[in-house]
């Protein structure tokens, strides 16, 4: 009994050093950004007038076409910026998951590797950055989209604790996609070409309801890449009350899932590891 | 107990350590990059087979062999890094692959090619950092960094970002950073690669302490012979991914008998006894006068000749002296081996 006891307490003492040293290494690679502000102050804003930009085609196609299958501007840019949201969050946390192709192709890994620790925790903080560009655009969207269909009582004030849930269930599934794409390097080493088709073409079919598409490209979108998870299907039910209650349940349950099967994909790939010569 | 056991146990013990990598053949001609995508073909390119050693606590062993025999290859198998196609490692006991992060926290990696300090940040920061993911206590810390400072002069650019260090700064640094959890076992590949003499002599100094006086295990691949001669007494030859020698570091000079290359220059040219038309490259040549001396011609010219003659067991006097009753000598030049050449020599 006290041996389980002592188990947990040690289980619990090693979670909470990793955070803390999760924030240190979050804490050095600001300060190592930090080193180039002015790459930092460029990047930020050149990120927002990319997204505003990306943000602008979309407002085009409305603006053309009023609705998208029945879908509404506001439900639409509400799509969008869901997806702008659980995005941002993955990459602020795991940008490094998304650039592991650097790792493997220059054997970078190598030195995670030798570290008594876990390879995620030392490899995700390494370029912990903020994404104000991504923020200020998703903010505006979700305030104009959300703002909206609560003026037209569409929606209630219940539909923002909601959204949260989505977006950050949604970050959970967008960064499993992205490790287990990213775990592909271990077999191919490059992988920039899968990740435009799992995570940037997959997360930009998204941002529009997935009726506009082929009912195999639906299914597919839902399961094999299920970014739809992310922001199309929790919409359904707080936007247009169509499924029900048991859509958070289901949510948190998927993305628990894609994560453990993405994590353990992880540890198989990392015993595959080349690295390079020398 | 278990810490009882462990001690009895050796530093490492590899046996039968083998790596293969597979890539797929890479198809020609039209379509090829399509077509390698769907290319069931692979090569298997075996990096190293068949290794197996043991090494006990407190030796110091040199690992060596020529570009791409599969050094790296070996210590990342031993350090956890790679998985082995087949074999088994065991550090102290633990199994590197089934219990990595156990077995990190008891060793050091020094890779000499690449840093795993932070690149934008001052040195000393580094050390917190590092200190704080092996769970190393500030009191520790602080006395270990200490003594390597004393010991490798890191004061002098504690401040510098790692960025703007000299190579030679960088390796010290990185040396003790790979030393401040204080590992029982020290992987170091190629720590000496591209320094100056200065610095060299101060990491061999650093390392022999650590060995001699902390009793700590080292492993280090070099293709710096005195690295060898002065550190270890203990030497491995990787060849063609194999090993090729396992033993004392005379052993292995006994074994080369490091031949030196002899030119010489004949006023106008010379007559080799014994010689056949044609048969210029002939191997060990019986001599004249009775003494046979075991030299080795490898290449002629018209009025040029080159052995190679063993100096552990013949005397350069006497080489020249037969030598010179070959033909009226202009010129001698001598080489001493390149350790590479040496080395290719043994598994070759």
């Amino acid at each position: 009994m006290t041996e389980i006891a002592n188990n947990r307490t040690s289980r619990l003492r090693a979670v909470r050093s990793y955070i803390k040293l999760y924030r240190l290494l979050i804490r050095t690679s600001i300060r190592s950004r930090m080193q180039y502000r002015f790459n930092f102050a460029l990047g930020s804003i050149l990120a927002a007038l990319i997204q505003l930009s990306e943000f602008l085609m979309v407002a085009i196609v409305l603006a053309k076409f009023g609705s998208v299958q029945g879908w509404s501007v506001h439900e639409v840019g509400y799509l969008f910026a869901v997806m702008t949201f659980s995005k941002t969050i993955y990459r602020t946390f795991g940008d490094e998951v998304h650039h592991l192709e650097r790792y493997l192709v220059e054997g970078e890994l190598d030195q995670l590797l030798t570290k008594p620790l876990p390879v995620l925790l030392t490899l995700m903080p390494r370029s912990f950055r903020v994404m104000f560009g991504e923020v200020i655009q998703g903010g505006a969207i979700m305030i104009w989209a959300l703002g909206a269909m609560l003026g037209s009582g569409q929606v209630t004030w219940w539909a923002i604790p909601q959204t949260v849930f989505a977006v950050l269930t949604g970050a959970v599934v967008l960064f499993a996609i992205g490790l287990a794409t990213a775990t592909c390097g271990f077999w191919t080493t490059r992988i920039s070409m899968l990740q435009n088709m799992t995570e940037d073409a997959a997360q930009t079919a998204a941002r529009y309801p997935l009726t506009l598409y082929p009912n195999w490209m639906g299914v597919l979108l839902l399961t094999a890449i299920p970014v739809g998870l992310v922001n199309y299907l929790p919409a359904l039910y707080i936007l247009r009350g169509e499924l029900g209650i048991w859509v958070f349940p289901l949510l948190a349950a998927a993305a628990c899932l894609v994560l453990l099967f993405a994590l353990r994909f992880w540890a198989f790939g990392i015993s595959r590891y080349q690295s390079t010569g020398s | 107990m278990n810490t009882v056991k462990r001690v009895q146990e050796p530093a490492i013990e590899a046996a039968g350590l083998g790596k293969s990598f597979k890539t797929p053949v890479v198809a020609q001609g039209r379509f090829a990059g399509v077509r390698s995508l769907f290319a069931r073909e692979y090569r298997v390119k075996e990096a190293v087979k068949g290794i197996g050693f043991t090494v006990e606590k407190g030796e110091f062993v040199g690992y060596i062999g020529p570009n791409g025999a599969g050094k790296s290859t070996t210590i990342k198998m031993l350090a956890g890094i790679l998985h082995p196609s087949e074999g088994q490692v065991k550090l102290a006991g633990i199994d590197p692959h089934a219990e990595r992060a156990r077995c990190a926290s008891g060793i050091g990696v020094v890779f000499g090619q690449r840093s795993q300090l932070w690149w934008d940040l001052p040195v000393k920061d580094s050390y917190d950092i590092l200190a704080r993911m092996y769970g190393v206590s500030d009191a520790d810390k602080d006395r270990r960094l200490d003594q390597f400072a004393k010991l490798l002069d890191l004061n002098e650019f504690w401040d510098t970002p790692v960025r703007k260090l000299s190579l030679g700064q960088r390796m010290r640094a990185d040396i003790a950073a790979a030393m401040l959890h204080d590992p029982e076992l020290l992987f170091l590949d190629e720590p000496t690669i591209g320094l100056d003499v200065n610095a060299k002599r101060n990491i061999r100094g650093f390392l022999k302490t650590l060995n001699e006086e902390f009793g700590k295990t080292i492993l280090l691949t070099t293709h710096d012979m005195d690295d060898i001669e002065q550190l270890c007494r203990r030497v491995m030859v990787i060849g063609g991914g194999r090993l090729t020698y396992d033993g004392t570091v005379e052993g292995l000079r006994r074994e080369i008998g490091l031949p030196t290359e002899i030119k010489v220059t004949y006023r106008d040219g010379c007559t080799v006894p014994g010689e056949r038309q044609g048969t210029a490259q002939s191997a060990a040549l019986g001599t004249v006068g009775g003494a046979s001396l075991p030299l080795r011609i490898v290449a002629r010219g018209k009025h040029t000749l080159t052995v190679e003659v063993n100096r552990q067991e013949t005397r350069t006097m006497d080489v020249l002296r037969e030598l010179g009753s070959w033909g009226e000598i202009d010129d001698v030049e001598m080489r001493e081996p390149e350790f590479e050449e040496v080395i290719r020599r043994i598994y070759g």
